[in-house]
């Protein structure tokens, strides 16, 4: 097939970076470095570090971007499209601009802190960055649009006779929200969930602007390694324990949430 | 959930989501001589010092070109991917679906420390073809996507009436189903082009003195030292970003009135 | 079937030439580009550089000067390995020389291209095969006069470590080609200036343990413990005193205390395989004259490595520098020599330090 040949272009280019990936683990037998990540309490703290982080990231954007989904399938087409422009504009716009202007906002003369002594809440600025406080933010602000887009375009495929009939047969809003729209949007949730945990997971820009000494991520512990310590087989070896869990993952993920609908409805 | 407390509720999570976005336009706009929003002069000094200062301007020259050259290269091969993906009946297609599209999950960082393995081997190091390159990896699943989208809602019977009147399966495919492709191919391009120019890690990591990008000299400006020029440099991405999402917009708009907009994007 | 092969081939060939383009023509020598690649400390410092060496260089010789930081002799070594050396001159300190000489990573300096009369009138201790002196700077104790101000300021290392006598954050280096600082951690724990070598290596690390809850973040580079300084997020920084100068020449809330500062030379050297050999001399010669170094240290008080250089200052411009008379009777000489002694393992105590730095930083 004629695009074969050029699947094969992109196939060479890719699995090349990595095939050498591959072969710089062994320079001495890759197992000794995989033994000493293990061994290596620097790993154990960036992996719970890591984890913890993404976890409350995800949570915290789906409890924020759910009710803005919602939001979306209600409104008339024209509003629609000025919100899903309001969710777009930040999401193309440059990771790194964003953090920057998370780090002039959290700066201690800036604009929240700014706004929090004026209205007498605290007395002296307040450290929202170089912390957790500012990295979750930074976050769950980069991370937000990826979770509302799944969410909504699973939203807006939900029928509304279902929501129609629960409301015939007498059941009172709350109850149809809980018992009918609820369970149906759990495929977006449950991309939407995929999405932004796995991408957590390998962040490296905002948690290296925004976090402090104790926020350091498996990827900036890779870059630490290849960089710092240029222990690169080390790095490497971090950075492929890295891909195995984003993929073994990913597969759960698929597998669990049937997510192929999702791709394909994109 | 009443409708108040609905729209209050996203209303505040959307004014979050634009917050620091509209926080960094005016303070690109300050008088003084270190940032402060709100400004309390107005000038367009920073922006003089952008367009003026060889260290900023170089690396915006560069990151047009590499962005450009991925655009192209993600482009070609991604439309084609497309094709042969949605249209193709043999083994192990599902597969290759997948590996074609898993740059969008596998965590750049990785990628990156893989690419430099192998540029360095091949002293492509600061180059920037190690750039375009990488790039045009990341970009091209996004390609993919678009243009596969739009091929799934595209109606084969024009193409099928090309081939029935004698057209061989590429004349069909280049004179009939391209050239109405061609909003979402164009869109997929102006996609790529914006990935490429945004791209962090892979620059800084396969980058250089020499190969120097715009992101990647933000990145040491906002590591080390904060210059308010970078407010002027942060205002005109977003003012790119925001063209392009709405030529991209306008050209999806053309191609296929009812799909929804693609989701899936860097977000690293 | 015809035009389908064609267009196959064709499409082939073009994704062919643009892939395996770079590869054709991706060795341009660096050489014939006319350009010189020179890797210093970056913010203020290259600034002043900038203006009193690149400029100059570039319109005397037509050689275009790009800039990189920070120098660090693990990426050289990584360079130099994969064969893809884009740094040609260097500017650092003793330790990361010795550190770069043990790897072969230096070229030697052909002192004959070099004016005699500079060559001579540099610090006799920043005279190397391959290396030469290109300023005096110091590691001080920079804070903030808006959280501490003048008079109720730390005046020792020790004070910088206590907490409760002077609030506020602490900022320290970490990584960015930067030695740890553990001179001074041992002097906070009350070790006397002369007997800090051989460093008592378990010791420092048990000081810099007690500074480790204080720090709200460790910077990267000089130019981040400024900013972080100046913008009141940490209140303390052990940082390149000269650069607090300069700020607060500017006007920003900082200030310098000199007492119990670390002296130190940077020197350029240039790296081995360097094609810009000839053009990294000529640089090196066109940095060492006095009139330019005096200029620097206008610009940002740094000592010039030409001593008498300070002719062409004002005095009261002398005094603010780390190696005039008043300040250096304050501090105290680094000595880069215990940093580049070789253990057993091949690696100097510059390089496993660092690399046990960075491993404390993490699992602290």
């Amino acid at each position: 097939m004629l695009p074969a040949v050029l699947l094969f272009t992109a196939v060479y280019l890719y699995p090349l970076s990595r095939l050498v990936a591959w072969s710089f683990f062994t320079p001495a037998p890759s197992l000794r470095h995989y033994r000493a990540l293990l061994a290596e309490p620097a790993y154990l703290t960036a992996f719970a570090n890591t984890v913890t982080l993404s976890v409350s990231v995800t949570v915290t954007t789906l409890v924020l971007g759910y009710p803005v989904a919602y939001l979306m399938t209600t409104l008339s087409p024209r509003a629609r499209a000025v919100v899903l422009a309001c969710v777009l504009v930040p999401f193309w716009t440059s990771i790194l601009v964003r953090t920057f202007a998370w780090m002039v906002l959290l700066g201690r003369n800036g604009l929240l802190n700014g706004a929090l002594v004026a209205l007498g809440l605290v007395t002296s600025p307040v450290a929202l960055i170089h912390n957790a406080i500012g990295v979750q933010i930074g976050m769950v602000h980069v991370l937000l649009p990826l979770m509302i887009l799944p969410l909504y375009s699973v939203m807006v495929r939900i029928d509304a006779a279902w929501l129609r009939a629960a409301r015939s047969l007498g059941a009172p809003p709350p109850q149809v929200f809980l018992h009918v729209f609820l369970p149906l949007s759990l495929p977006g949730i449950g991309a939407g969930c995929a999405l932004v945990f796995l991408s957590s997971i390998g962040f490296f820009v905002t948690p290296a602007l925004l976090g402090g000494p104790k926020q350091i991520t498996i990827a900036m512990l890779i870059d630490l390694m290849i960089n710092d310590l240029l222990n690169w087989g080390l790095g490497a070896a971090l950075a492929l324990m890295l891909l195995v869990v984003v993929t073994v993952l990913f597969v759960l993920f698929q597998r669990a949430l049937g997510l192929d609908r999702v791709w394909g409805a994109a | 959930m009443s409708r108040i407390a609905l729209r209050a509720v996203a209303g505040v999570v959307l004014a979050f989501l634009l917050l620091p976005i509209v926080i960094i336009v005016p303070t690109s706009f300050s008088a003084s001589a270190y940032m402060e929003f709100p400004p309390r002069g107005l000038s367009l000094q920073w922006y003089r010092n952008y367009f003026v200062s060889r260290a900023w301007i170089e690396p915006t020259l560069l990151s047009i070109r590499v962005a450009a050259l991925t655009a192209t290269l993600s482009t070609i091969v991604g439309t084609l991917a497309a094709i042969g993906l949605v249209r193709g009946r043999f083994r192990g297609r599902r597969a290759l679906e997948f590996f074609l599209l898993s740059p969008m999950i596998v965590p750049v960082i990785v990628f990156a420390i893989g690419c430099y393995f192998l540029f360095a081997r091949l002293k492509l190091i600061d180059t920037p073809a190690a750039l375009y390159l990488s790039h045009s990896i990341v970009a091209t699943p996004l390609v993919v996507v678009i243009v596969g989208s739009a091929l799934r809602t595209f109606d084969r019977t024009l193409e099928q009436a090309a081939r029935s009147l004698g057209a061989g399966y590429a004349q069909a495919l280049w004179h009939v189903t391209i050239p109405i492709l061609r909003p979402a191919i164009l869109s997929a391009a102006a996609f790529a082009f914006l990935t490429s120019f945004d791209e962090v890690v892979l620059s800084v990591f396969l980058g250089g003195p020499a190969a120097m990008t715009l992101p990647k000299r933000m990145w040491d400006n906002v590591r080390h030292e904060i210059d308010p020029t970078i407010t002027a440099v942060a205002s005109v991405l977003i003012a790119a970003s925001i063209v392009l999402l709405t030529v991209a917009e306008l050209l999806r708009r053309a191609a296929a009135p009812t799909s929804v907009s693609a989701e899936g994007g860097p977000a690293h | 079937m015809v035009r389908r092969r064609e267009v196959l081939k064709a499409i082939g060939m073009t994704t062919a030439a643009v892939t395996l383009g770079p590869f054709v023509h991706a060795r341009p020598a660096r050489a014939d580009k006319g350009e010189l690649v020179v890797v210093t400390w970056g913010g203020s410092l290259v600034k002043a550089q900038r203006k009193a060496y690149f400029e100059g260089f570039e319109k005397e010789t037509g050689i275009r000067i790009k800039d990189d930081t920070p120098p660090t002799p693990a990426k050289l070594k990584t360079m130099v390995d994969s064969g893809n050396i884009t740094w040609d001159v260097i500017e650092t300190d003793l330790a990361a020389i010795l550190t770069m000489r043990k790897d072969s990573l230096l070229e030697p300096i052909d002192y004959g291209k070099l004016d005699k009369r500079a060559v001579d009138s540099v610090y006799p201790a920043t005279r190397l095969p391959d290396a030469v002196g290109s300023k005096i700077y110091s590691f001080n104790i920079v804070y903030n006069t808006k959280a501490l101000p003048a008079g109720k300021h730390p005046r020792t290392w020790a004070e910088m470590w206590d907490g409760k006598k002077f609030a506020g954050g602490r900022t320290m280096n970490f990584g960015g080609g930067v030695t740890p600082q553990l001179e001074i951690a041992l002097l906070a724990d009350g070790v006397p200036k002369d007997k800090l070598y051989p460093v008592d290596v378990a010791r420092a690390y048990a000081s810099m343990a007690k500074l480790k809850p204080l720090v709200n973040k460790w910077y990267g580079s000089h130019a981040e413990a400024i900013q972080l300084v100046t913008s009141g997020e940490s209140a303390i920084a052990c940082t390149v005193g000269p650069r607090g100068m300069a700020a607060k020449r500017e006007g920003a809330p900082i200030d310098v205390e000199f007492n119990e500062g670390k002296l130190a030379a940077d020197h350029w050297c240039i790296v081995k395989g360097s094609p810009n050999r000839e053009a990294g001399h000529a640089f090196i010669n066109y940095a060492l004259d006095p009139k330019r170094q005096a200029a620097m240290s206008r610009d940002v008080p740094y000592g010039p490595s030409y001593k008498a250089a300070i002719e062409f200052l004002k005095p009261a411009e002398a005094r603010e520098l780390p190696s005039s008379p008043e300040n250096e009777k304050l501090q105290w000489w680094w000595q880069a020599a215990w940093w580049g002694e070789i253990g057993p393992d091949g690696k100097t105590n510059r390089e496993r330090e660092t690399e046990k730095f960075a491993r404390w930083m993490v699992t602290g």
